[in-house]
């Protein structure tokens, strides 16, 4: 009984948010316009309280997972029968979903609650709401989901509520672009990922993650596609976690507003992609599949890549964008070096660190009525305390500097490539780790110190408390992070349920990484200190920017982005697009306009009005057409 | 006997006469609420009814009536109908002169008759049954007196009908003559020896003609679009969902207990009238503009959608039309619902009625739109699924004859049509010129409350097609196996 009760907590925790973006669309009239913020905020809330106590229930009962709860959804074919078509909704409930869960609904309450104070007065506002609680409803989908087909439903929904969002102010003809961009490059990497789906269902001859795991784990004939299908599937994490080369739309969602950059592009949606990939890990790890090491490329060559376009970017937005591409790479790089453990803890700690940055920056823009250069800022320092303070916590923790979050989860990482054998990707971490440093210590000098660039820096006004308490509260774990036991929990279930979790103190916590792997530590501390003195260097009081003087034409491809979105842009789009359209109008105009609507409307117009003669509306007509029709009907089966 | 089998239809009678004789109690005034006083005792018996579910099959009457899952399905849809439509008659009640009450207990009549339909398991009580439907139909058909419009469906509905029953008696008449048996399983026992005999054959024929009349199907579908047209509106909800659903469970029970393998010979007949029905409905639907003339023709398009899963004499042919039978009820009496509330603000039928109806109530939009779409058959709303079992059924014996190939290249034909007009519907909404007026128009919380039901239904039955689909091939079962 109490069981029933512990597991159908994680439906009312899935729905709650549904509930709310109903209730907020179509309970107008019964004033939830008004009240949106205040269902949203309440159906986030008690989600989290929900997978707060399922955490704390499968914790103290020390059960790997719970029992699922899933019910049949669609059953094509007879009740029953061996090869009928049948499909399940169900909740996975363990370690792995329940952490996740716990990061979604509580870093999404926080910027709910941000939210209220960012968008006040906005015209738009219960649509904001609505459109919120739609994502957070498609986010735990994703993350509860226990198969394929039900997580890619979910993925889709993401999809659709990240492109409501970032195109919230659609009147910007920016922010539509935005949308269309990210909906679009979305779709490519899901069109992939269903390939991946289709592929793997049709070989293992299952979508659910539990059987799939029971059928992967004998040997069979999934060895030879293993590794096309890991890639077609990480095709899908591609997309939404914005890897080269789908990375393009990232920095434009940027776009939305600023909350929904934070919820999006720092703890929910883009870490749907590094969630997916460990949860389907044993698949992608399938003895003699290839596919990790090409994922850990990709994903060391995003961070590379991202952590260079970083470095030159001046809207503050955006250098958190690409940020958090590069941190991003970061954890698929993880995963690729067989990590999983160490790509989920990054994930964690990056949620906290990088949403507190994100509301942060947002603050800012507050402050600075919606100013997002920051060579127009400086010397924000003394004026906005609160902002200052949280943000350069969170710039800490992104660096990685030793004892806040980000120190460990980063060292984690390092370590684990040190750990397979990945040298080379080793090498690039350290050296985006230096990377990260440098460009965040550049946007925390310019921004904070030195002198106010603009009349609108130097009388900036302080947010509102509803916007600087999700500040404070971000900021306790973006420090402490490290030593919340994530790591132990994470290693616990991905080895099934072998490991010893929780028996480290706090203290042999503090100084794991040096303890565990003291060369990874060691380059991580070495690459903050050599990123952090080149920027202090070319930055403390600097007026603008001098390395493009220095580097040349280096810092103008990194400032254009290495120029992908002109490439995809100028070259893959007309390639293919213009191609297609052409194709596709000349279809549209002949066949389809021409022969299949002008003939057959026009066949089917006159046939109707013809017909309608018949349908005159005289009584003896009918009765007459009645008889000859029954005469005819017993003509043709007992007269012949 | 076992009288207690009888007795949800026993309270459906109970209820009406009670109807009646409480009309002679209440002030003028107060009549109109008697409406929600019946509503509330059906939807009373719609409860008690779930107190027979798991109950074994059993008759009554040696063998005249049967309670079985199959006959609970269809009581219980013509009960959840019968709820919805009482609602819609209150809020109509303000365009019917006289005898307000006196309609009520007659929606609860034919609804009795539909009960008994629904279990009718012997010609005679077949008889019966379909013609307290009919003669009910007849006065609540014409029950706008003073209306000319509506006197002519009347009798139109009058002569057509009894024209019907004349096949239908007709047929009784040689079947019992040839056989000497009116059960349908005493005629199943004997229905061998009379597999060759053409006097026999006729009066299945002329039974099927009758029945015909009530599926609004080839050849006895031409009255539908005209009295649809000039019925009261809640007549025309209840005509289109109720009536029908009592001529099909007739319809399977007739042919799949009755007389098996002689539809099965007859196969090729049933896909013929499919197919025809199909094409007539959506063809004659294009150019009209009147709201409820569409309605006759989409009822006449989707009579033949259902008879596709008849014709293809399978279990789970028989289970998608039961399923597709409840996707079209939200969807009917939605869009009713939103007629009748519009019929109230605006003068004349016309589509362009709707025009600028987003900006006078959301609600109302969202669930004729909805109400639409369910019916063009596209995704996730339950006609879609409906379409889908319906399609999937003729498909799977297309090995056996390749004629039902034809009936699902019809069946496609058909429903991309029926996009075209049912688009129209929502284009009148979304998409009109010049709204002319824009005022608001209440909805009352009750209708409200109804609109809600049929589009959680829609949803419902769109998204989680399995519990009903489940329910419905319990209910098939009792049918002859294949």
């Amino acid at each position: 009984m109490e069981d029933h009760f512990i597991e159908n907590l994680g439906w009312v925790a899935l729905l709650l948010p549904l509930l709310s973006a109903v209730a907020i669309t179509l309970g107008g009239p019964f004033g939830a316009r008004r009240a949106a913020a205040k269902i949203s905020i309440g159906a986030v809330a008690l989600s989290f309280v929900a997978s707060l106590i399922l955490f704390l229930y499968l914790h103290l009962t020390g059960q790997p997972a719970l029992a699922e709860t899933s019910f049949p959804w669609l059953i094509i074919g007879k009740y029953g029968e061996l090869n009928n078509l049948q499909f399940n909704l169900g909740l996975q409930l363990d370690t792995l979903s329940l952490v996740m869960m716990l990061v979604v609904t509580g870093v999404g309450l926080l910027i709910h609650i941000y939210s209220q104070g960012y968008l006040a007065g906005d015209p738009g506002y219960s649509r904001y709401f609505a459109c919120l609680s739609l994502f957070t409803f498609s986010m735990l989908g994703i993350v509860l989901a226990d198969n394929f087909l039900m997580m890619f439903i979910f993925w889709e929904l993401v999809g659709i509520s990240s492109y409501l969002l970032i195109g919230f102010w659609y009147h910007k003809p920016a922010a539509a672009d935005a949308c269309k961009k990210a909906f679009i490059t979305n779709r490519i990497g899901d069109f992939g990922f269903l390939l991946g789906i289709l592929l793997v269902w049709s070989v293992l001859g299952s979508v659910g993650f539990a059987s799939l795991k029971l059928e992967a784990a004998h040997p069979n004939h999934f060895g030879p596609v293993a590794t096309i299908a890991g890639l077609l599937i990480f095709c899908g994490a591609m997309g939404k976690s914005a890897q080269f080369p789908l990375h393009v739309w990232l920095p434009d969602a940027m776009e939305g507003p600023t909350p929904v950059s934070a919820l999006i592009h720092a703890a929910t949606m883009v870490a749907a992609g590094v969630y997916m990939l460990c949860r389907v890990y044993f698949l992608l790890s399938f003895p003699g599949s290839q596919a990790l090491e090409i994922i850990g490329w990709i994903g060391g060559f995003t961070a590379l890549l991202a952590a260079l376009i970083a470095v030159q970017q001046n809207d503050i937005k955006r250098i958190l964008a690409y940020s958090t591409l590069s941190q991003l790479g970061y954890m698929v790089m993880a995963v690729g070096s067989h990590g999983p453990t160490a790509a989920m803890y990054h994930l964690t700690t990056h949620a906290f660190f990088k949403a507190l940055l994100f509301l942060g920056a947002g603050a800012v823009i507050h402050a600075m009525h919606h100013e997002q250069d920051i060579w127009q800022m400086g010397g924000l320092r003394k004026k906005l305390p609160v902002t200052f303070w949280t943000f350069l916590t969170g710039t800490l923790a992104l660096c990685g500097v030793p004892f806040f979050s980000g120190f460990y989860s980063k060292d984690s990482i390092l370590a684990q490539a040190l750990k397979n054998g990945s040298y080379g990707l080793f090498i690039i971490g350290v050296l985006v780790a230096a990377l990260t440093t440098f460009y965040m210590a550049r946007l925390a000098l310019v921004v904070f110190w030195g002198s106010a660039r603009s009349s609108a820096a130097e009388h900036p006004h302080e947010a509102p408390g509803v916007m600087l308490w999700p500040l404070r509260i971000l900021a306790v774990p973006s420090v402490i992070g490290g030593l919340l036991f994530i790591e132990a929990t994470f290693e616990h279930f991905f080895a099934g349920g072998h490991g010893e979790a929780g028996t480290i103190t706090w203290a042999e916590q503090l100084l794991e990484p040096l303890n565990a792997s003291p060369a990874a530590a060691l380059s991580g501390i070495f690459a903050i200190m050599v990123g952090g003195a080149f920027a202090g260097a070319l930055y403390w009081k600097a007026a603008s920017d001098p390395l493009p003087l220095r580097l040349g034409w280096f810092a103008r491809a990194m400032r254009n982005r290495f120029y992908f979105d002109e490439l995809y842009e100028r070259v893959l789009i007309p390639a293919t697009h213009e191609l297609w359209s052409r194709i596709a109008q000349a279809i549209d105009r002949w066949i389809i306009g021409g022969l299949a609507v002008r003939g057959a409307s026009g066949a089917t117009e006159f046939a109707g009005r013809a017909l309608r003669l018949v349908q005159s509306g005289s009584l003896q007509t009918y009765a007459f057409l009645l008889v000859a029709g029954v005469a005819a009907v017993i003509y043709c089966l007992l007269a012949r | 006997m076992n009288y207690s089998l009888i007795s949800l239809e026993i309270a459906v009678v109970i209820l009406g006469l009670g109807l009646l004789l409480a009309d002679l109690w209440i002030r003028p005034e107060q009549k109109t609420r008697l409406g929600y006083l019946a509503a509330l005792g059906v939807g009373l018996i719609l409860f008690w009814s779930f107190k027979f579910s798991g109950v074994p099959s059993a008759s009554a009457f040696n063998g005249m009536f049967v309670l079985d899952p199959l006959a609970l399905y269809f009581q219980r849809f013509f009960l959840l109908a019968a709820i919805i439509v009482l609602i819609m008659s209150v809020a109509f009640a303000g365009r019917i002169a006289t005898g307000i009450s006196e309609y009520y207990s007659l929606i609860i009549f034919a609804l009795a008759g539909m009960m008994f339909a629904a279990s009718a398991n012997d010609l005679a009580l077949l008889f019966v049954a379909l013609e307290l439907i009919t003669v009910t139909f007849y006065v609540l058909t014409s029950f706008q007196r003073a209306r000319l419009a509506s006197l002519e469906a009347g009798v139109k509905y009058l002569i057509i009908g009894a024209l019907s029953s004349a096949f239908l008696v007709y047929g009784i008449a040689l079947v019992f003559g040839t056989t000497g048996q009116l059960n349908f399983n005493r005629i199943a026992a004997v229905a061998s020896e009379f597999a060759d005999n053409r006097v026999f054959l006729l009066g299945i024929l002329f039974i099927l003609v009758g029945l015909s009349f009530k599926l609004a199907a080839f050849p006895a579908h031409l009255w539908a679009p005209d009295v649809y047209q000039g019925s009261p509106v809640p007549t025309t909800a209840f005509l289109a969902v109720g009536s029908k659903a009592a001529g099909f469970v007739l319809l399977l029970r007739l042919l799949f207990t009755a007389v098996p393998a002689i539809t099965e010979r007859w196969n090729d007949l049933l896909i013929v009238v499919a197919m025809v029905t199909i094409l007539y409905g959506n063809l004659c639907a294009i150019p009209q503009r009147n709201l409820k003339r569409i309605f006759g023709y989409s009822s006449i398009a989707n009579a033949g959608y259902l008879l596709m899963g008849v014709a293809a004499l399978s279990g789970a042919g028989r289970a998608a039309v039961l399923y597709y039978l409840g996707g079209y009820l939200f969807a009917v009496l939605a869009a009713f619902l939103v007629i009748l509330l519009v019929m109230n603000e605006v003068e004349g039928e016309d589509i362009s009625a709707l025009a600028g109806l987003n900006q006078r109530s959301p609600l109302l939009a969202a669930a004729l739109t909805c109400s639409m779409v369910s019916l063009a058959g596209i995704p996730p709303l339950a006609g879609f699924f409906g379409k889908f079992l319906l399609i999937k059924a003729a498909l799977e014996q297309g090995a056996i004859d390749p004629l039902y190939y034809w009936l699902v290249g019809v069946a496609f034909l058909g429903v991309i049509i029926s996009i075209s007009y049912y688009f129209g519907v929502i284009r009148a909404i979304y998409w009109s010129k010049e709204p002319p007026v824009l005022s608001a128009i209440p909805v009352p919380l009750i209708l409200r409350l109804a609109l809600y039901v049929c589009l959680a239904g829609m949803f419902y039955l769109g998204l989680f097609p399995n519990t009903v689909v489940e329910l419905a091939n319990a209910a098939v079962k009792v049918l002859a196996v294949r």
